[in-house]
């Protein structure tokens, strides 16, 4: 499904080099839950970037359902994510001029579909992530476990192969967080969707089929 | 799919309402304004006063236009950064920020021949009644109205000047990185 090839990656930030990626080596198999780990700083969230296409490894190759992303186009990119990725983001990214059921379908509005399809799928998202009864409500009228239960239907609405979520619990009380993760576990289970957890709890771990550790840009373990 | 993502930000700009607000009315202020600067301007032989006027109008105009494209982006960033990550392409983003700019242009066309047609009305009651009391009687051909040449021509140049507005906002749009999304508030 994905594979990460000699991925490097550095940074400048006040005149020193970071090293955000050091000989990155990871395969994600289809339908796998994956959570990567380690403390703040360790270059989890560039790994996450860098495998969704969202940053360019300095060197190294991203193999995304067997084609090479390192170097493909931004419009080919975005039209990868469109179709292939979910994201789930810590702080929901919802658009607040927008209600939870018009946050999902915003997803597909650039799509040839019909406007009815798109409301239909968006509804049978929402319905997913059991927030129905709130879809006619702003991101600004929702708790932080129901923005992100939306952020999740938008994340589902186009049955993406692989889901990455970057600590989607970060902003949750452990209750939200629960229902979240089963949530996640639960997608992954129904839809065969592969999951990609960035996070640093590691009360998480029991959800994952692979925990990835990382540390200082290089990945130490993998269990 | 331009067309259905140019009712959505006409969806969203609604409901922006503070801003929307704001931007549409200063744009009513300046057409009925250029307008007016263009009637004098024709009446006049195009000197003095009514070409400072025009000038000036255009140059708050073109200044208002660039600011309104230039909020847009800035304040929605992270808005267009999300869009970009779950796959809008530049080409969607720059069709919503354009149907957000155009439409509040428009509507502040639209919202100018109502003001065109009250003030009018309130212009020549006033100098009817002046010319009541007087003792003269009041000429409807003196009504002080804005004919449609300005009120067409001034559309025109505020359409040119959301062009460029919109310009400038594709232009910033390329520049917001996706990767801003999933970065945390303050970081």
């Amino acid at each position: 499904m994905i594979e990460a090839i000699d991925l490097n990656k550095e940074y400048r930030r006040a005149g020193a080099i970071i090293r955000a990626l050091a000989d990155v080596n990871l395969t994600i198999k289809s339908g796998e839950f994956v959570i990567v780990q380690g403390p703040t700083g360790c270059g989890k969230s560039t790994l996450l970037n860098v495998l969704s296409g969202l940053d360019l490894p300095d060197s190294g190759r991203i193999i995304f359902d067997g084609e090479n992303i390192a170097r493909a186009t931004e419009d080919r990119l975005s039209k990868i994510r469109r179709q292939k990725v979910g994201f789930v983001f810590q702080d929901f990214n919802l658009v607040p001029t927008l209600t939870a059921v018009e946050n999902v379908m915003a997803l597909l509005w650039p799509t040839v579909l019909r406007e009815k399809e798109i409301e239909n799928r968006a509804i049978a998202a929402l319905r997913d992530v059991h927030l129905l009864e709130r879809k006619d409500h702003y991101p600004v009228q929702l708790s932080g476990g129901e923005k992100q239960r939306c952020g999740l239907a938008r994340a589902i609405v186009h049955r993406p192969r692989v889901i990455l979520a970057d600590e989607p619990t970060g902003n949750l009380d452990p209750e939200s967080e629960k229902q979240v993760m089963d949530l996640l576990k639960q997608i992954n289970k129904d839809m065969e969707t592969t999951i990609i957890v960035v996070t640093h709890r590691a009360s998480l771990n029991s959800y994952a089929d692979k925990v990835v550790q990382m540390e200082k840009g290089a990945i130490i373990k993998i269990q | 799919m331009a067309f259905r993502l140019f009712k959505k930000a006409v969806v969203m700009v609604l409901r922006e309402k503070k801003q929307f607000t704001v931007f549409c009315l200063m744009y009513t202020v300046l057409i009925f304004w250029t307008s007016f600067s263009i009637e004098l301007i024709i009446e006049s032989g195009g000197l003095g006063m009514a070409s400072a006027s025009f000038f000036i109008a255009l140059g708050v105009g073109i200044f208002l236009s660039l600011l309104y494209g230039w909020i847009i982006v800035r304040r929605n960033s992270k808005i267009i950064a999300t869009l970009k990550c779950i796959g809008w392409t530049n080409g969607d983003i720059n069709s919503l920020v354009s149907g957000f700019i155009l439409f509040t242009t428009i509507l502040g066309f639209i919202l100018v021949i109502e003001v065109l047609f009250h003030y009018a009305a309130i212009v020549g009651y006033l100098e009817a009644a002046a010319a009541a009391l007087n003792g003269s009687t009041y000429d409807i051909a003196e009504l002080p109205l804005v004919s449609l040449l300005p009120v067409v021509v001034t559309f025109i140049i505020f359409l040119s000047f959301q062009i460029i507005a919109i310009l400038l906002a594709n232009r910033k749009i390329l520049k917001v990185r996706p990767i801003i999304a999933l970065k945390r508030v303050g970081e």
